[in-house]
C-alpha cells in the first residue's frame, strides 16, 4: 500500500480525477441552468402545438417540471451519484441506453478521425521538415492554411459535392452500423472522418513541421547525431520526431473538446446517428435529461483525455515524471 | 501600431532559430512584407466592399427577389454571381452576409477581450484564491462543449445578430482569459512590474500601463485568429439554424439554404464557401505574420 501511494504515476491520476470531480459537477449544474433559462419547457415542445392547457399541465407534472430547479437538480444529482441518469422525456428509454445507442457512432467518427489525422500528417510534416522551403512543404503549409480556415458545414458540402455528388463513391447521407457490416460501416463512415480530419490535419502539420523544424535547427542532441553520421532521415525519425510526441499529446488532448463540437455538425450534415444529432433534437425539445447525459459524458470526456495525456507524458518523457505532477 | 519597448527587447532571443536562420533579409520594411500585407490588403478591400460599397453604388436589395430571376447561374448580366432559390442577387447578398460576418467576428472579440480578458489579467496579477477560482471556472468552460452552450444561448434569447454574438462570446471569454492570464503571469514578476509595485503604483494603474502593452502583441494576434475562428463558427451556428435568421443573409444561412439545392445548384454553396473561406485565411495569415514579426510564441 504504501509502494503504491508512493507511485507518482498513481498520484498524479488520483490528484487530478479529484480535482475533476468539481470540474465536473459544475459542468452539469451549469448546463441545467442554462437549459432551464431557454423559453418553452419539454411538455409543450413534446406535446406539440395541439395541446390543451390543462393536457401540458398534466404531462409537466408527469415529469417533474412543476418542480423547483433546485429540487430538479438534485434529484437528477442523486441519480447520477447512484449510476441513474435517468429518463429520456421524449421517448420511455432511459438516457443510458439513448446514450448508448449513440456514443458509438460519435466515438468511431472520433477514433477514425483521430487515425486519418495522425497516418496523414506525420509524415507529410516529415517530408516538410526534410526539406524546408521545399515545393513539398509550400504546398502542404499553403493547404494546411486553407484547412485551418475552412468552415466545418462548407467543407462537408464541398466533400458531398465533389465525392458523393460528382463521383459518387462515398454515399452522402446514411449510416450502417459496425455490427451489421464492416465495409459498409466503412463506406458510411469514411466521407464524415475526413471532413471531421482535414481542419486537424492542418493544424497537425504546422505544428509539427515548426516544432521538428526547430529541433533541427538548434538541439545539441541533432548536432551530435549528425557529428556521427547519421543521416538526415534517421535523425528526424528517431530523434526528432520522438521527441515532437511530447507537444503532439498535449494538442491531441486539448483538440477534443473542439472536435466534440465539430462532430455534431458533420453527423447533421451526413444525417450520423449520433450524440451530435441526439443533442440538437434534445436542445430543440427540452429533453434536459437526455442534454445533462451527454454534457457529462463530454465532460467525462474531455477530463479523462486530459489525464491520459498527462500520464502519457511520464511514460514518453521520464524526466517530467515527477516534476510534472500539475499543470 | 507601435511595438512595446520590452518586447522589442525580448524578441531577439525569442524568435524560433527556424525563422532566424531562415531567409536572410528578415529585416526589410514593414510594408514589404508581403504575408503581412497582403492578406491585410484583401481584408481592407473586402470591408470595402461589404460596408461602404453598397451606399456608393446601386446594389440590389439582398431580400425580397423577383420570381423570374430565380437560380440564374454565375456571370448572368446584372448578377455577378447568379441568383438564389428565391430570386435574391447573390453577390449582394455576399456583401450584406459578409458586414454580418464582420460584425460578430468584431463583436466578440471585443467582448472577450473586454470581459476575459480583463478578468485573466486581473486574476493572475492579484493571484490567491481569486486565481484558483477562475482557473477552476475556466477548467468547467474547457470541459464544457461551447457549442451546446452557444446554441442554448442563442435559442433562449431568440434569434438575431446581437444574440449570436453574446452565444459566441462563450467561446471567446474563456479563450482570452486563459491567454490574458497566461501572459499576465509572465509579466507579473518582471523587474519593471515589481519595481513599479514597491514604488507604490496602484495595482490598476500597473495593470494598464505596465502590463496591457506587454501584453499586446499577444492578445492582438489572438484577436485575429479568434476573429477567424468566430466567423467559421457563425457559420456553423447558422447551418444549423441557431444563428442568424432568414430572410437576413449571412454566410452561414447561405450555405445551408444552398445545402437543398446541393446537387443541382452547388455554386449556392460554393460563392459564399469561397469567401468564408478567403477570410479566415486572411485572418490566420495576418495572425501568423504579426506574431513572427513580434516574437509571440
Amino acid at each position: 500500500m504504501r509502494r503504491l501511494t508512493r507511485s507518482p504515476a498513481l498520484r498524479v491520476s488520483g490528484r487530478r480525477l479529484l480535482t475533476a470531480i468539481p470540474v465536473l459537477w459544475g459542468v452539469t449544474a451549469l448546463s441545467f441552468l442554462v437549459m432551464n433559462a431557454l423559453p418553452g419547457d419539454a411538455a409543450s415542445a413534446i406535446l406539440g402545438l395541439d395541446a390543451t392547457k390543462a393536457e401540458i399541465r398534466a404531462f409537466s407534472v408527469k415529469l417533474h417540471l412543476n418542480e423547483p430547479i433546485w429540487t430538479r437538480y438534485w434529484h437528477w444529482f442523486a441519480g447520477v451519484v447512484t449510476g441513474n441518469l435517468g429518463t429520456s422525456l421524449s421517448s420511455p428509454q432511459s438516457v443510458a441506453s439513448v446514450l448508448g445507442a449513440r456514443l458509438p457512432v460519435t466515438l468511431e467518427l472520433v477514433i477514425y478521425a483521430m487515425i486519418i489525422t495522425l497516418v496523414v500528417s506525420i509524415p507529410v510534416s516529415i517530408l516538410c521538415a526534410r526539406w524546408p522551403r521545399g515545393v513539398i512543404d509550400r504546398l502542404s503549409l499553403v493547404l494546411s492554411m486553407g484547412s485551418i480556415s475552412i468552415a466545418a458545414p462548407s467543407l462537408a458540402l464541398l466533400a458531398v459535392i465533389v465525392f458523393a455528388v460528382k463521383w459518387a463513391i462515398f454515399p452522402a447521407i446514411g449510416y450502417v452500423g459496425l455490427s451489421q457490416s464492416l465495409a459498409g460501416n466503412l463506406h458510411t463512415m469514411t466521407l464524415p472522418s475526413i471532413v471531421l480530419a482535414v481542419p486537424l490535419i492542418g493544424f497537425y502539420i504546422r505544428f509539427l513541421r515548426a516544432d521538428l523544424l526547430e529541433q533541427m535547427q538548434a538541439e545539441d542532441y541533432i548536432v551530435t547525431a549528425r557529428a556521427k553520421g547519421v543521416t538526415e532521415w534517421r535523425i528526424l525519425i528517431r530523434h526528432a520526431l520522438r521527441n515532437s510526441f511530447i507537444g503532439l499529446l498535449t494538442i491531441v488532448g486539448l483538440n477534443l473538446a473542439t472536435l466534440i463540437g465539430v462532430t455534431v455538425i458533420v453527423e447533421s450534415v451526413f444525417s450520423l446517428p449520433g450524440v451530435g444529432f441526439e443533442l440538437l433534437d434534445a436542445i430543440s425539445n427540452r429533453n434536459i435529461p437526455v442534454i445533462e447525459g451527454i454534457v457529462l459524458v463530454f465532460g467525462i470526456a474531455v477530463v479523462l483525455a486530459n489525464l491520459v495525456t498527462d500520464l502519457l507524458y511520464g511514460a514518453l518523457d521520464p524526466r517530467i515524471r515527477h516534476v510534472r505532477s500539475r499543470s | 501600431m507601435s511595438v512595446p519597448a520590452a518586447n522589442v527587447l525580448t524578441t531577439a532571443s525569442t524568435v524560433p532559430p527556424a525563422e532566424a536562420a531562415g531567409s536572410a533579409p528578415r529585416a526589410r520594411g514593414w510594408l514589404r512584407s508581403a504575408e503581412i500585407t497582403v492578406p491585410a490588403g484583401i481584408l481592407v478591400l473586402l470591408l470595402f466592399f461589404c460596408f461602404i460599397w453598397p451606399m456608393i453604388y446601386p446594389v440590389p436589395k439582398p431580400v425580397g427577389g423577383a420570381l423570374q430571376t430565380v437560380n440564374l447561374p454565375l456571370f448572368s448580366p446584372g448578377h455577378i454571381f447568379g441568383t438564389d432559390d428565391v430570386g435574391n442577387d447573390i453577390m449582394s447578398r455576399i456583401l450584406y452576409g459578409g458586414r454580418v460576418s464582420f460584425e460578430v467576428a468584431a463583436g466578440v472579440q471585443a467582448i472577450g477581450l473586454a470581459v476575459g480578458g480583463l478578468l485573466g489579467m486581473a486574476s493572475a496579477y492579484r493571484g490567491g484564491w481569486i486565481d484558483a477560482v477562475l482557473m477552476r471556472i475556466l477548467d468547467v468552460f474547457l470541459a464544457f462543449p461551447s457549442l451546446v452552450l452557444a446554441i442554448a444561448i442563442s435559442d433562449s434569447l431568440g434569434p438575431s445578430e446581437m444574440h449570436v454574438i453574446w452565444a459566441l462570446s462563450a467561446f471567446s471569454i474563456p479563450a482570452f482569459a486563459r491567454i490574458a492570464r497566461a501572459a499576465a503571469l509572465q509579466l507579473r514578476d518582471q523587474p519593471f512590474v515589481v519595481a513599479a509595485r514597491l514604488s507604490g503604483t496602484r495595482a490598476w494603474r500597473i495593470m494598464l500601463k505596465h502590463l496591457v502593452p506587454n501584453m499586446a502583441p499577444q492578445l492582438l494576434t489572438f484577436t485575429m485568429l479568434g476573429a477567424g475562428l468566430t466567423i467559421i463558427l457563425e457559420g456553423g451556428l447558422d447551418f444549423l439554424g441557431y444563428g442568424i435568421p432568414q430572410p437576413t443573409a449571412s454566410w452561414g444561412n447561405m450555405i445551408a439554404t444552398g445545402q437543398q439545392f446541393i446537387s443541382v445548384y452547388p455554386d449556392l454553396v460554393l460563392v459564399p464557401t469561397v469567401f468564408l473561406l478567403l477570410t479566415c485565411v486572411c485572418l490566420n495569415m495576418m495572425s501568423d505574420g504579426l506574431r513572427a514579426r513580434w516574437g509571440v510564441r
